[in-house]
């Protein structure tokens, strides 16, 4: 009976001293548990005024918190910080106007990790749950019901098409005409520091004193070169190193048709291809706006006449966003052109000339389910010899209208919304 | 006949079945969610599935039928490429249903000879579940806007009448912006209504002649279809006025309806009834006419059915 006895005594104070050191991770592992075990159901805090907002891309865990009448589902977008035991939750519904969640999800919000797949996920609810509006990309703002709207635009990428009053006066008189514009804008960044734009089918017809001016396709590209063009290097006094910067591009078109009619003359004109060098005067640091010259040739087919012409041509322009969120556009143009290579017509100089100036604005005044409508108002001028039997003269017209705009994405430097605010 | 013969030729071009691991595209996986796989493709005693749901707006079509206009009839030849598309704006996040309608080739014969060709015919609808106008102040300002916007864009409609004599009629652009109150969740309904810009280019011995509606033009386009797609339905009009360069102002309207509804299949390819009528005031051919017209065909509408 003793031996057994001691036996199991042994055993029994063996297994003790074994079974601690097997309990220890296990312990470990529940010790955490009992720590974050809440006392109660997370409670989420009162909203505060205004909600603070979730951050864009930071890391984000789906957790379902006890229903409330707001979010009955309860499920919720949650970041959460470690050190202040603090998240931020947003419903992972759309709220109605009672603040009720719906069954449409947040548009636009990026990946939320399952709580299942978190191991901090029992711990984020103990932590102080703060309702929060949800993230919403650059370019975009996000409502406290949840909703997303985009409040940033890029007007060089997008399709647009407009209509305007664009009453034209010569000598004294005025023409009542109709404007309507149609055109696709793209910009691609390129390699470096270099920007490359793309305009096709832009077209501009009037109606009233009939006329059209369309171009297939228009292509130039600015540049910030790193390297200097050249340097000079002066030697009075000390020598000194003088960089010189200049950021030539390239500006080409092709298949332009211009098509008029003043007293009674009609002119068709059909450009198969311009090719311009640019010079950047100045450009913004995204290269986005510029102010800029160019020079060069382009071949033109006057094909009311019957014959092909050269007509080399310069010109002075810019183009500039003058706001962050891209809803303010200037524009400005001096352009002249002179006819070589035509033969002889009667009514008009051998060698006709043309010289055109513009200035316009275009402001975004609202967007219809995230495409952008804006006012457009521009005013011309032009002078030209080049119609038969129509004196050079200089003819004015303003132009003030509304232009519908799709795809007219955020721009690329577009600020997130609480920056934007700020 | 003819649609049947060339239903039987393309029975050696049906599609095979699609495989099953491909992702589908996003109006595949709302016809997915609407009808069910399995509904739409039974399983015959051999044990192989058929198709029974087709897509309207999707296939190679080939038809042939008669037309009546003013009391006359002629056969008539119909053919063209429809492509129906879903995707999910990159820019917006928000989801196109896209109907495309390519080299559309309508001709007829008797008396009165003609074609009408169509290089490009399309809608694009963005639709958003709940349409806003954002006001840009300070706190942007949303203001509910209960339409989805359709861009309806046509490129290259001609049409000649042999029988008018020399010369043909060019629209050579067409570009609609249309508000649809409907906003379906899907390709199958649309209601689209909104203004017009377009060109026409008159062409006869007498001279060319410029027209241009610029957005004075007011455009109805709209459509149903059945879940499954045996029928479908569908109309559209148009009315506004065109400015002359030489003529002046004028008015003009069309309206036109069709209804199509699946008769049988070929080798998976369907056959398909159609019926059409339509209106044209001061609008028609070289002289700008006002006519009726009424036709009803065959045509096979190959690749379109839903694997």
């Amino acid at each position: 009976m003793l031996v057994p006895a001691v036996a199991l005594g042994c055993a029994l104070l063996l297994a003790q001293t074994g079974g601690e050191a097997d309990l220890g991770p296990r312990v470990g592992d529940v010790l955490p548990r009992l720590e974050v075990e809440p006392a109660g159901p997370p409670v989420i805090q009162p909203p505060a005024s205004p909600l603070p907002v979730q951050h864009w891309q930071a890391p984000t865990v789906c957790l379902t918190l006890p229903p409330t009448k707001a979010v009955p589902s309860g499920k919720w977008r949650a970041q959460c910080d470690a050190g202040s035991r603090r998240c931020l939750v947003a419903p992972q519904h759309e709220l109605d106007s009672e603040g009720v969640e719906t069954e449409r999800p947040l548009e636009r919000v990026t990946y939320c990790a399952d709580e299942g797949y978190v191991s901090e996920s029992a711990l984020m609810k103990t932590y102080r749950l703060e309702p929060a509006v949800a993230d919403a990309p650059p370019g975009w703002y996000r409502d406290e019901r949840g909703r997303v709207m985009q409040f940033n635009f890029d007007l060089n990428r997008r399709l647009w098409l407009g209509g305007a009053w664009a009453p034209l006066w010569r000598e004294g008189q005025t023409e009542g005409r109709m404007r309507a514009d149609f055109g696709i804008s793209v910009e691609v960044p390129g390699e470096g520091r270099r920007l490359h734009r793309l305009r096709f089918l832009e077209t501009e017809l009037y109606l009233g004193e009939p006329g059209f001016d369309a171009t297939a396709m228009r292509y130039d590209f600015s540049v910030e070169r790193n390297e200097p063009l050249f340097r000079v290097t002066t030697f009075f006094g000390e020598p000194r190193r003088h960089d010189i910067h200049i950021n030539l591009g390239l500006w080409m078109e092709v298949l332009r048709a211009e098509e008029l009619e003043r007293d009674g003359t009609e002119a068709g004109f059909l450009t198969w291809g311009a090719v311009h060098a640019t010079l950047d005067l100045w450009h913004s640091k995204d290269l986005v706006s510029y102010v800029r010259v160019r020079a060069g040739p382009s071949v033109e087919r006057d094909y009311k006449n019957g014959f092909s012409t050269l007509v080399p041509g310069a010109a002075l322009e810019g183009d500039l966003t003058l706001d962050r969120d891209g809803f303010h556009h200037l524009r400005l143009g001096v352009e002249a052109e002179k006819v070589l290579l035509a033969p002889s017509v009667e009514g008009r100089p051998l060698r006709p000339e043309r010289l055109r100036v513009s200035a316009g604005y275009e402001l975004i005044l609202l967007a219809i389910n995230d495409q952008p409508l804006s006012l457009v108002v521009d005013g011309r001028g032009a002078w030209r010899s080049d119609l038969a039997n129509v004196p050079a003269r200089w003819e004015w017209s303003a132009a003030a209208g509304l232009r519908f705009s799709l795809w007219a994405p955020a721009r690329r430097s577009a600020p997130m919304a609480p920056a934007a605010r700020e | 006949m003819l649609a049947l013969g060339l239903a039987l030729l393309l029975t050696s071009t049906a599609l095979p079945p699609r495989d099953a691991h491909a992702a589908p595209s996003v109006l595949e996986a709302h016809v997915a969610l609407e009808t069910g796989a399995a509904e739409c493709l039974p399983v015959d005693a051999r044990g192989e599935p058929y198709p029974i749901c087709f897509d309207p707006g999707d296939g190679l079509v080939l038809g042939t039928g008669g037309r009546l206009r003013d009391g006359e009839g002629a056969p008539s030849l119909r053919a063209g490429v429809h492509i129906r598309t879903g995707r999910t704006s990159r820019s917006k996040g928000t989801p196109w249903f896209n109907s495309h309608r390519l080299l559309g080739l309508e001709a007829w014969g008797g008396e009165q000879r003609g074609l009408t060709f169509t290089v490009y015919d399309g809608t694009l609808r963005r639709h958003l579940e709940e349409g806003f106008i954002l006001v840009p102040t300070a706190r942007p300002l949303r203001i509910p806007f209960p339409f989805d916007v359709t861009l309806a864009p046509r490129v290259g409609h001609l049409e000649r009448r042999v029988w008018e004599g020399p010369g043909w009629t060019l629209e050579t652009v067409r570009a609609g912006l249309l508000l649809d109150p409907v906003r379906s969740e899907t390709g199958r309904v649309w209601l689209g209504v909104g203004p017009v810009a377009s060109h026409t280019l008159r062409r006869s011995p007498d001279g060319a002649e410029h027209t241009v509606s610029p957005f004075t033009t007011l455009m109805l386009d709209t459509g149903v279809e059945s879940e499954d797609g045996l029928w479908a339905l569908r109309a559209s009009g148009l009315a506004g006025w065109s400015l002359g360069f030489e003529n002046g102002t004028f008015f003009r309207a069309r309206a036109e309806a069709g209804l199509e509804r699946v008769l049988l299949a070929v080798e998976d390819q369907p056959v398909v009834l159609q019926l059409s009528g339509a209106y044209t005031h001061r609008d028609a051919g070289l002289s700008r006419r006002s006519e009726w017209t009424a036709g009803a065909g065959l045509a096979v509408r190959a690749f379109s059915a839903r694997w």
